[in-house]
Parts: C-alpha cells; sequence; structure tokens
C-alpha cells in the first residue's frame, strides 16, 4: 500500500534564511579609556595587553590589583596625563565594583574638564 | 642521600601560556595530570593546576590563569628537603629546575611514596637516609653535631643460635627502647643497617656520652627473649670537631658517620663498650 499523497494535497515544505547587514565603524581602539578586568572575565589581563599591544601599541597602560572583583584596570595613558590614576583609579573602581562585575571586562568612558578658576587683584 | 632527580618524572609534558585554558585542560584530562608546567621559549614561567583551572573562564589564556611565581628545586635537592619544602608551602607539583629550565616534576604523591620506602618496617625507624639529612641540615644551620654508632654485640649468633624471628623481636625491642630515651628536639635515631642503630645529636659532648652509657645500659637491664644477655658497643664522632667545611656537610657527615662506625668496631675489639673518636685524635674511654 503506497502512502503517497496525490500532488495535489502536497504542501510544499520551504526553508528560508533572513540575512540583514548593519555596517557601522569599528570603534577603535575598542578598549576606549578605561578598561576593567574581572577576576572571572573571559580574558585576563595578559590578553588583555597582548590585545591593546596589538590595536594600540604605546597607548595604554595596565595595572595589576588587587581588588576583590578586578584583576587589573588598562588605562590609556594620556588619560594619566590630565589627572593622576590615584585619583582617577579609585573612583572608577568604586564605580565598577556597583555592578558586581567579576565575570565581565567593563568598558568605561572617562570624560574629564580641568576647571580653572583664578581671581586677580586688579588694583 | 637521595636525591629528586633520582625520583622525578624527566621531560613533563608542559604548555605554551598563550593557548586556551580549555585547550589545556583536554591535555591535562587526556593525561590525567594535576598540573602542567608552563614553559615558554624554553623556560618556566608559571605552573597550571586543575584547582587553577576550575577557577576561571576556559577562554582564557593560561597566561591568566596560571600561578606566576612558581616554586622550584634543584636537582640535586635530597628527598627530605623536598618533603619539607612541599609542606611548607602547600604545594602537590613540584617543579625541578636548573635557572628556570625545566629538568623534571614531581607530586606529592609520588613524594610521599617515596618517603615511605624511608622507614624500616620492622622497627618504624627511619633509614639511615634520614640520618645524612638531619646531620647535613644540623651542620648547615651551624650547630655542631656528633653521631652515636650503635652496633648490637654477636647478634649474628643470637640470629643463628636463636632464629631470626627471634632476632626480630629483639631489634624491634631494641629500638623501643631507644625511642623512649632520646629526646626529639636534639637526638634523630635511626636503624642504620640490620643490627646497627645511629643516632646524631646536637647535644654537648658531656650529654652524648651520657646518652651512650643509658643505651648501653638499657640493653643490659631489659629483659629479652629466651633469657638472651644483650650488649652492644658505640662509637661516638664529632663531639670534638670545631672547623667545619662551609658548603660541605655531605662530605663531612659521611666522615663523621664513618668515623663513628670504626670507633665501634674498635670499641668492640678492645672491649670498651663507648669509644669517643675525634677528627685528629683518638681518644678511647673504657667506662
Amino acid at each position: 500500500m503506497s502512502l503517497d499523497l496525490p500532488d495535489n494535497k502536497k504542501k510544499e515544505s520551504l526553508r528560508t534564511a533572513e540575512i540583514n547587514l548593519k555596517l557601522s565603524e569599528f570603534e577603535f581602539p575598542p578598549m576606549q579609556d578605561v578598561l576593567l578586568i574581572g577576576r572571572r572575565a573571559p580574558i585576563g589581563s595578559e590578553s588583555a595587553r597582548k590585545m591593546s599591544d596589538a590595536l594600540s601599541p604605546d597607548q595604554y597602560e595596565i595595572i595589576p590589583l588587587e581588588h576583590q572583583f578586578f584583576e587589573a584596570v588598562i588605562v590609556r595613558k594620556s588619560l594619566l596625563t590630565i589627572i593622576p590614576r590615584e585619583k582617577l583609579l579609585p573612583i572608577v573602581l568604586e564605580e565598577g565594583a556597583k555592578i558586581s562585575p567579576e565575570n565581565l571586562v567593563l568598558k568605561v568612558h572617562v570624560s574629564v574638564a580641568v576647571n580653572v578658576n583664578k581671581v586677580v587683584d586688579l588694583d | 642521600m637521595i636525591n629528586i632527580s633520582e625520583i622525578m618524572e624527566n621531560n613533563p609534558v608542559t604548555i605554551s601560556p598563550y593557548v586556551s585554558v580549555k585547550w589545556a585542560c583536554e591535555i591535562m584530562e587526556k593525561h590525567r595530570f594535576g598540573g602542567l608546567p608552563v614553559v615558554n621559549d624554553g623556560l618556566i614561567v608559571g605552573i597550571l593546576t586543575s584547582r587553577d583551572v576550575r577557577r576561571c573562564h576556559p577562554n582564557r589564556l593560561v597566561a591568566d590563569a596560571m600561578i606566576k611565581n612558581v616554586l622550584t628545586l634543584s636537582p640535586e635537592t635530597s628527598l627530605w628537603e623536598a618533603r619539607e619544602f612541599i609542606e611548607t608551602n602547600c604545594i602537590e607539583h613540584l617543579l625541578i629546575a636548573n635557572e628556570s629550565k625545566l629538568l623534571g616534576i614531581i607530586t606529592k604523591s609520588l613524594l610521599n611514596l617515596e618517603f615511605g620506602k624511608q622507614v624500616d618496617t620492622l622497627t618504624g625507624l627511619y633509614r639511615s637516609d634520614y640520618l645524612y639529612y638531619m646531620a647535613a641540615r644540623l651542620l648547615k644551620e651551624g650547630i655542631e653535631i656528633a653521631v652515636l654508632f650503635i652496633d648490637l654485640d654477636d647478634f649474628g649468633v643470637i640470629d643463628k643460635e636463636r632464629g631470626h624471628v627471634t632476632g626480630d623481636i629483639i631489634l624491634k625491642q631494641v629500638a623501643e627502647a631507644f625511642k623512649e630515651v632520646v629526646d626529639d628536639n636534639k637526638d634523630y635515631l635511626c636503624r642504620y643497617a640490620g643490627d646497627e642503630f645511629a643516632i646524631v645529636t646536637s647535644s654537648c659532648l658531656k650529654d652524648v656520652r651520657k646518652l651512650g652509657v643509658i643505651l648501653l645500659d638499657l640493653l643490659t637491664k631489659q629483659q629479652w627473649p629466651n633469657g638472651i644477655n644483650l650488649n652492644a658497643s658505640i662509637g661516638i664522632a664529632g663531639g670534638r670537631r670545631g672547623q667545619l667545611r662551609p658548603g660541605d656537610e655531605r662530605r663531612t657527615v659521611s666522615e663523621l658517620i664513618n668515623l663513628a662506625s670504626l670507633g665501634s668496631a674498635r670499641a668492640k675489639k678492645n672491649n670498651a663498650r663507648i669509644v669517643f673518636v675525634g677528627q685528629v685524635e683518638v681518644i678511647e674511654d673504657e667506662i
């Protein structure tokens, strides 16, 4: 006994794929200003160092940390010429730690504006 | 003295710091290793253990998961020093290296297995290797030492006339008796060979002599199987040594043990129960 259906009863099986493209400029360098490397993140400080050395040689400084969540921080060197690391790092780490980011690599955009206000004697 | 080059695993499997932890895990599972030395350009840069890989993401580089301040020992290190080193530093895998060049690896379990062989199963005392180690260690610490070499008299006759089982019972009993009187903080007792025992001690000469007398008295006063009378001859060396050649402790120890054993032979020959032997002069003291 044949189980074949008549042609007019057959349903057509059709598999399709829809392709969408979204093109944008590669953010360069991808690390931006500060990268916080979580202790259990998929990449560690050595990987990050290799990445920054390859993509932006001599532009980033890797600072190993003894921190609850982060094993290292990568900072754009030019940023450290504006604000000392002792001032910058505690702020970045304090805010980064609030995300409980042990498994993450956090990218931080830092904007520093130096305000100067001087009073001069007009006499 | 046994050193770790005699027991280490030569040419161990190593891994590069620039491969993934996942890859390292596969190698560890394949070979059933609990730890892998990490080597770059022929030099040790770290060690990766199963504990390290459990704690980190498999995508990581080995360089980001390994222990970087890796502890190594030279191949000339004694078995005893290696065991102490492993226990002090709480490590499971010990790398043997020569100036960062990996030569071999020893696991804690292998070391313990080898260490077990250094205990005499009959008496429960350490074998002679222990004596060499302790003596060399004390000398290295600048402590003057003495060696007592105790040779049981006519033990071959006891074995022949009363049987080896009786002989073994006596040896066990002697070891127990000696253990009771030695001071664990300064006297280190071992079964040197068949019917010979030895003690390295940091006691002063006067106390060493006293210890020798106590040991001999123990033997003569104790009840032995089948009413056997047991005696021994003791040679003592080292108490009079004033000079130590720095860095040559092992040779000095060998000389001391040899002098002490010759002393016991001299005591036996001359019926002088204890013979003191110095490096330069020999003073016989009949008690």
